[in-house]
């Protein structure tokens, strides 16, 4: 470390200035704008309006119950994926690792495309369907909430997967076998073991999903259409169709505020078990 | 002890299936003969592949976005390095909320930005929608930009430069005599993520679109609304195609996962 | 190795700035996104060679294009704008759309009547009237009213209009003609159409994205207008355009003219307008079956008539919604349509 404290602010403040001044400042603005009652002061005039409506309701809801599917959907076959990983041979690991990042680095909107040829009504899973015989026609898959969420799965699982492995390649080489050699079943493995040496990735990884899937725009535009509004489709119908900047206000906040609730609460489920580690 | 090789290849399988298998299907879609996205393609043939390259919006706002993602992540190197560079080799004061301030980007929605910006920037100062998206691409990078560096500072040891300084060497001159060299592989790292995250991004771009301008995934969203030829799913493979082996060379050379 | 990098980026900076020098004289205009090839060709290449004049387009449906027009207020970027009438009418009533100097405009006098002052204060001119029916799948269904939308044989595969576009509340207000009930509170129509809500694949936002959707063998039948007709036509399924017991509805799209633009470019938006309402671009529109002709001076050939709105007896058998009362009751539909509809 160096001493000069000067030189060191020096160097930083123009960073912190753009920061602030394109991200902080506009955004504190426009979050500040559902506060301002209509002949000025605080209010809080917007939240009431906006949880009033019942579709503001539903959307709220939604969003907040498909982040959590895909969360813990994204968790499940993460671990079983991770872990499966972590048993093959470095050289393999390394292929396969690429293969899971290969997908973050594909534009999200081609990412999504691609669920519209699959899910639609001759869609390749609706040819499936009608060729065993399950269904005389498609069923409808496009613009329900099932497309929204496999779409969501696919986009953001990937995040999980790599925030496991890396947590796992830092878990002590034998704590598995050992368990297993002293009799522990793999329900307890993974509940005694696994997962407490895991926490950290869990938590990284969990709050990656659940905020980018609440916070996702594409996916529910494409896959799910104005019958499946989420909070950002929401939000840009919103201002689109009406100028409607009170109830954006109250989204952005809502938004803001589970983006910085979900980190904290993870990093505080995170913290006492990495303390003893 | 260790669990059955079957049972890891086959969900190692399933996982790379559901991940990895959207493209394939939307890469054989591309190839159709025909004049419909469908899967199985109807006939193969590279015609939409062509199409792609005669639109004109998407070779405008394909050059818009190059444009975002070069300048934008250049100007956000400019500012973010020094940054890093303070972060990692200074003990300043308020470090917390700075760092803060400049990893925000990463908490805040990118379609709140998007409508923060156009609506307290561009429409009360009459700034162009050119200039707000190429602000707002760079400040989106900053956070990718800052961390990528410190880290690739942080395994830098301090006494290289300590050992520069005694020699005679001014602090710029050891930046840029010893620090840089050791730390471009990391901003080189930095650039590419930054470019990647910008060219792709959607969120904040909604609401920073105007008459003639518009970025290439937005571009590809109004393409796709009002045309369901395959030409979207080529552009897709195209791009795809692009940024794996803008990453496959950066892996290659310079060991591009090392740093991110 | 530097130097080439920075040359390329300096190279493509130049590119990506090229295009707005050009032309010294810009014209902004925003319009729907439908058809736009067909406009490229049709009318903006032929007319930026006349006016020695760049064009740079906006494209969305109405009501979106509208907003925007009212947020940059203080700024306008667009100098021309078509949208519907009951969307002007809103633009109007704020006080943001400046008189049209018909007499600068030469096709004014071949003009319709009801295409001449569309909002009765000068402030709009009418470049296209249509016909709203419902097109549907021949070999699935068959549609006699507008009731039949919503048949159980139609579970999931119907689609309509989203109450903010502008085909949505003539939908709604048909639905309820055939059921009986043609209050233009449209509460009846809603109700029901909420309690099917299940049954209706997605409410669609631009008739483009329809165009799609029914290719795709997503959607059998929706509510369309006229000027999407030879998208559905020609798109190699057995395609009808429904004669519903309750009539067809009548819509106009107009053009206007934001307040606050530059002088010249509200002469150069005037020159364009007249273009477009010219004979020989009325014509063309009409013959690639987009929009159709409010010149009266344009004959159509037999043929493309078929695919369009033409004739006066056609034109006077359309139902009309008042802009006025859609725009009154544009906040209510929306908020039932929210608690009844969507939920």
């Amino acid at each position: 470390m160096f001493e000069n404290k000067n030189t060191g602010l020096l160097l930083v403040l123009p960073a912190a200035v753009f920061a602030s001044v394109l991200f902080l400042l506009p955004v504190g603005i426009l979050l500040s704008e559902a506060f301002t009652g209509s002949e000025g002061g605080f209010s809080l005039g917007a939240y009431v309006e906006f949880f009033s409506s019942e579709l503001n309701n539903t959307v709220f809801w939604r969003s907040l119950r498909l982040g959590l599917w895909v969360m813990l959907t994204s968790a499940v076959i993460g671990y079983a994926a991770a872990f499966s990983i972590v048993q093959l041979s470095p050289k393999s690991r390394g292929r396969v690792f690429a293969l899971i990042i290969l997908p973050l680095m594909i534009s999200p909107v081609a990412r999504t495309y691609a669920w519209l040829v699959i899910l639609g009504r001759t869609g390749l899973v609706n040819q499936v369907i009608v060729g065993l015989g399950l269904s005389e026609e498609g069923l409808q898959l496009l613009f329900t909430e099932t497309a929204v969420f496999i779409g969501l799965l696919q986009l953001f699982l990937p995040l999980m997967i790599i925030a496991l492995i890396s947590s796992m390649e830092n878990m002590p080489r034998d704590v598995v076998p050992a368990a297993r050699v002293l009799g522990a079943n793999w329900f307890s493995v993974f509940f005694r073991v696994i997962l407490p040496l895991t926490r950290e990735g869990l938590v990284v990884g969990g709050t990656l999903v659940f905020a980018g899937s609440m916070t996702a725009y594409i996916t529910p535009a494409i896959l799910g259409g104005s019958k499946v509004l989420m909070l950002e489709t929401l939000l840009y119908q919103r201002v689109t169709v009406a100028n409607d900047y009170a109830a954006a206000s109250v989204i952005a906040m809502i938004l803001v505020v589970m983006s910085i609730v979900t980190n904290l609460l993870l990093k505080r489920l995170a913290k006492p078990r990495n303390r003893r580690a | 002890m260790k669990p059955s090789s079957t049972a890891t290849g086959t969900i190692i399988g399933l996982t790379l299936v559901f991940l990895i298998g959207p493209f394939i299907v939307i890469i054989l879609a591309a190839l159709t003969a025909g004049n419909n996205l469908a899967f199985p393609p109807d006939g193969l043939s590279l015609k939409w592949f062509i199409k792609v390259f005669t639109v004109e919006s998407f070779r405008i706002s394909f050059l818009i976005s190059m444009f975002l993602a070069v300048f934008g992540t250049l100007t956000a190197l400019i500012v973010g390095v020094p940054a890093a560079y303070a972060i990692a080799r200074y003990d300043i004061p308020g470090a917390g909320a700075i760092q803060l301030a400049v990893s925000s980007p990463l908490i805040v929605p990118g379609i709140i930005v998007g409508l923060a910006l156009l609506r307290y920037l561009v429409i009360p100062t009459g700034f162009t929608i050119m200039a707000a998206l190429f602000l707002a691409h760079a400040a989106l990078i900053l956070p990718y930009a800052v961390r990528v560096v410190t880290s690739s500072l942080q395994n830098l040891r301090v006494d290289v430069e300590e050992a520069a300084l005694i020699l005679g060497c001014s602090r710029l001159g050891s930046f840029f005599r010893v620090v840089f060299p050791n730390i471009r592989g990391g901003i080189l790292a930095a650039f590419i993520l930054g470019f990647v995250t910008s060219f792709n991004q959607v969120p904040v771009s909604l609401f920073l679109s105007g008459p003639g301008v518009r970025t290439l995934p937005i571009d590809m969203l109004a393409y796709m609304e009002t045309t369901y030829d395959p030409s979207v799913a080529a552009l897709a493979c195209l791009l795809a195609i692009m940024s794996v082996g803008i990453v496959f060379l950066a892996e290659r050379f310079l060991g591009f996962s090392r740093y991110v | 190795m530097k130097t080439g990098r920075y040359a390329a980026a300096a190279a493509i900076g130049a590119l990506c700035a090229a295009p707005a020098m050009a032309a010294d004289k810009t014209l902004t205009i925003s319009v729907y996104a439908f058809a736009q090839d067909e406009f490229k060709e049709l009318v903006y290449d032929p007319f930026e060679e006349i006016c020695d004049c760049e064009l740079v387009v906006e494209t969305g449906n109405s009501v979106e294009r509208m907003s925007k027009i009212e947020a940059n207020k203080e700024n306008p970027v667009i100098d021309m704008a078509v949208m519907s009438v009951h969307d002007a009418l809103a633009l109007s009533r704020k006080g943001l759309l400046q008189k049209i100097d018909t007499s600068k405009l030469s096709n004014y006098g071949d003009l319709f009547d009801i295409a001449k002052d569309p909002l009765g204060n000068g402030e709009a001119v009418g470049y296209t009237v249509y016909a709203t029916s419902i097109v549907y799948r021949a070999d699935k269904v068959d549609i006699q009213s507008w009731a039949d939308l919503l048949d159980p044989e139609l579970a999931g595969y119907v689609s309509l209009p989203d109450i903010t576009t502008n085909q949505g509340p003539g939908t709604l207000w048909m639905i309820g003609k055939a059921i009986g009930d043609d209050d233009l509170s449209l509460e009846a129509p809603m109700k029901l159409v909420g309690e099917k809500a299940d049954d209706i694949a997605t409410f669609y936002l631009r008739s483009s994205q329809l165009a799609q959707l029914v290719q795709q063998e997503e959607v059998w039948a929706a509510p369309v207008g006229r000027f999407a007709w030879s998208r559905f036509r020609d798109n190699g399924l057995d395609m009808k355009w429904a004669e519903p017991e309750e009539g067809q509805f009548g819509d106009m799209n107009v053009m206007i003219m934001p307040t606050g633009i530059p002088a010249e470019n509200a002469e150069l938006a005037l020159q364009f307008m007249d273009f477009w309402l010219s004979h020989d671009i009325q014509l063309a529109l009409a013959e690639a079956l987009i929009d159709s002709p409010v010149n009266d001076t344009v004959e159509v050939s037999a043929e493309a008539a078929e695919g369009l709105t033409v004739g006066a007896d056609l034109i006077d058998s359309l139902v009309f919604m008042d802009p006025g009362v859609i725009l009154d009751n544009r906040d209510a539909w929306l908020e039932t349509w929210n608690s009844t509809v969507v939920r």
